[in-house]
């Protein structure tokens, strides 16, 4: 066994407010149509930002009932996206031994939907509960039932660290997989928080975008002057990795190779970003992939058009990559398919890849208005397109401070 | 209807069991439930013949007992429905320790 191994990435799955499969998803974005949406929900009339972005899916299209029963929306999302990577990388080939296979998810706020459900039935003096609310409502449920309908023995294993869950989870399988300890994983995120309640407590943090009176779609501006918060949206990514000899000897497609993973900590405060804590992980996820900052072409950004992050992230790229930052083109693409906390990184990094293979970065929508803060390139409001992108970096912040950066290079 | 018929209704439209198969004297498990299945069909008996069970593990093990238990529990006798029994007792499956 050498001592650390490349990492592959064999296959994608996508659910999300752009489209149910990455190619969708990715072709709608370069399209820079975004997905936000007023909610309709009757609940939706007590909310003071009612915007969502959400994924079309019906469960009953993908699971019998009896199953069905048994998952949350976040579980089906899981699963769902789970099957599209494991199909994607053609992986009932693979004969891998199982035990050497794990499952990695990422969840910020895992069942919310049986959560609140749970929470109308309690505290409305209601006693009839659905037994199935433990096993629908446990934290690790998405990653068990992944791992359930694979069959897979190795580690099984959920993340919350809030916005960074995803990029966590794939960090700590490519880690796995690098140091020989494991050969395949099925990592990602999952993410199904648009109920009630959950808006309602994001809404009471001040984080959550106003409309745009104008163009509901386009509440959430990245890197403008006139951000004004985040949209909450749901979806899963999860993708296939392995050891990139065993994928080459098998005749696996790669997408892409997964070379860095970066993390560190803000220590400041539990909100607030901090511009060491973002150009620590930065230069932990170069340095683990042996690169230089030159080597890095395209940023998919946090960007969370919050007033707080934008800024500040827009400073430690900068540190970072020094005068070379106002030539490398940063993408926001949550303007369009939305924040979904605990997944958002792995779809951000699902159309990464596609950046990749086919040279096209995306933009950064609804960014007509200059802020000082922000003077970087974001590749504002339409797609380029015939550009060579041989290295992405993709940024993941949180709330509780666990920064976490991921970097894939082109096949 | 009678409690079987009522009882069939749950399994065919909640299990998607085959009515054919729905016997007295089948097993509730051969029809596709297996220890979760089984306190979720508790939760379906108690919504469908709006009664509320004895929290106390019981023994179902064919679709017979689960008729006669119902019966007794709507008669107001469930005590003598709850026999000791090497079949899997509900509430309290060792498949379902934490």
């Amino acid at each position: 066994m050498s001592r650390t191994r490349r990492v592959a990435i064999t296959g994608i799955g996508v659910l999300s407010p752009l489209g149910n499969t990455p190619e969708e998803a990715f072709e709608n974005a370069a399209a820079g149509r975004s997905a936000i949406r007023r909610l309709e929900e009757p609940w939706a009339q007590r909310l003071s930002s009612p915007l969502a972005a959400c994924v079309k899916f019906e469960g009953e299209a993908h699971f019998e009932p009896p199953r069905l029963r048994m998952l949350d929306r976040v579980s089906q999302f899981a699963v769902v996206a789970a099957r599209q990577a494991m199909r994607d990388a053609r992986a009932e080939d693979a004969r891998i031994d199982t035990d050497r296979v794990g499952v990695f998810l990422g969840t910020g706020m895992g069942a919310a939907r049986t959560t609140d459900d749970g929470y109308r039935v309690f505290y409305g003096g209601g006693e009839r509960v659905n037994p199935f609310a433990v096993l629908r409502g446990m934290n690790n449920a998405a990653a068990a039932w992944v791992g359930a309908e694979f069959k897979i023995s190795g580690p099984n294993l959920t993340y919350s660290t809030a916005c960074s869950s995803a990029a966590v989870a794939i960090g700590e399988a490519w880690m796995r997989i690098r140091s020989g300890e494991l050969d395949m994983a099925i990592a990602g995120g999952a993410e199904a928080p648009l109920t009630y309640g959950a808006l309602k407590a994001w809404e009471a943090l001040h984080t959550l975008a106003r409309e745009d009176p104008a163009d509901v779609s386009a509440s959430c501006k990245p890197f403008a002057g006139n951000r004004c918060g985040m949209v909450l949206a749901e979806g899963a990514a999860l993708f296939v990795l392995e050891d990139w000899d065993r994928a080459m000897a098998r005749g696996a497609r790669s997408h892409a190779e997964l070379t860095g993973y970066g993390l560190a900590t803000d220590l400041a405060h539990i909100t607030r970003p901090s511009v060491a804590g973002q150009v620590a992980a930065m230069r932990a996820a170069l340095r683990s992939a042996g690169m230089a900052p030159e080597s890095i072409d395209h940023i998919n950004a946090h960007g969370t058009g919050t007033q707080a992050n934008d800024g500040v992230e827009t400073a430690a790229i900068k540190e970072v990559f020094g005068e070379r930052a106002y030539r490398i083109p940063v993408s926001a693409t949550k303007s369009m398919h939305g924040h979904l906390l605990g997944a958002t990184g792995a779809l951000e990094l699902a159309l990464a890849l596609f950046t990749l293979e086919r040279g096209v970065l995306l933009p950064t929508m609804h960014l007509q208005v200059p802020a000082p803060e922000c003077d970087l390139d974001y590749v504002a409001n339409r797609a380029r397109h015939g550009v060579t992108v041989r290295c992405v970096m993709s940024n993941s912040f949180a709330f509780g401070g666990t920064n976490a950066v991921l970097i894939v290079r082109r096949k | 209807m009678t409690t079987l018929e009522r009882l069939a209704k749950i399994l065919e439209e909640r299990y998607h069991a085959a009515p054919d198969r729905i016997t007295l004297d089948a097993p509730i498990e051969s029809l596709g439930l297996d220890s979760l299945g089984m306190t979720e069909l508790l939760f379906f008996i108690e919504e469908e013949f709006e009664i509320t069970l004895p929290y106390e593990p019981v023994s179902m093990h064919t679709v017979g007992d689960a008729v006669r238990y119902i019966d007794e529990v709507l008669a107001g006798h469930p005590a003598s429905a709850a026999q000791p029994s090497q079949h899997v007792p509900l509430h309290a499956s060792p498949e379902r320790s934490a």
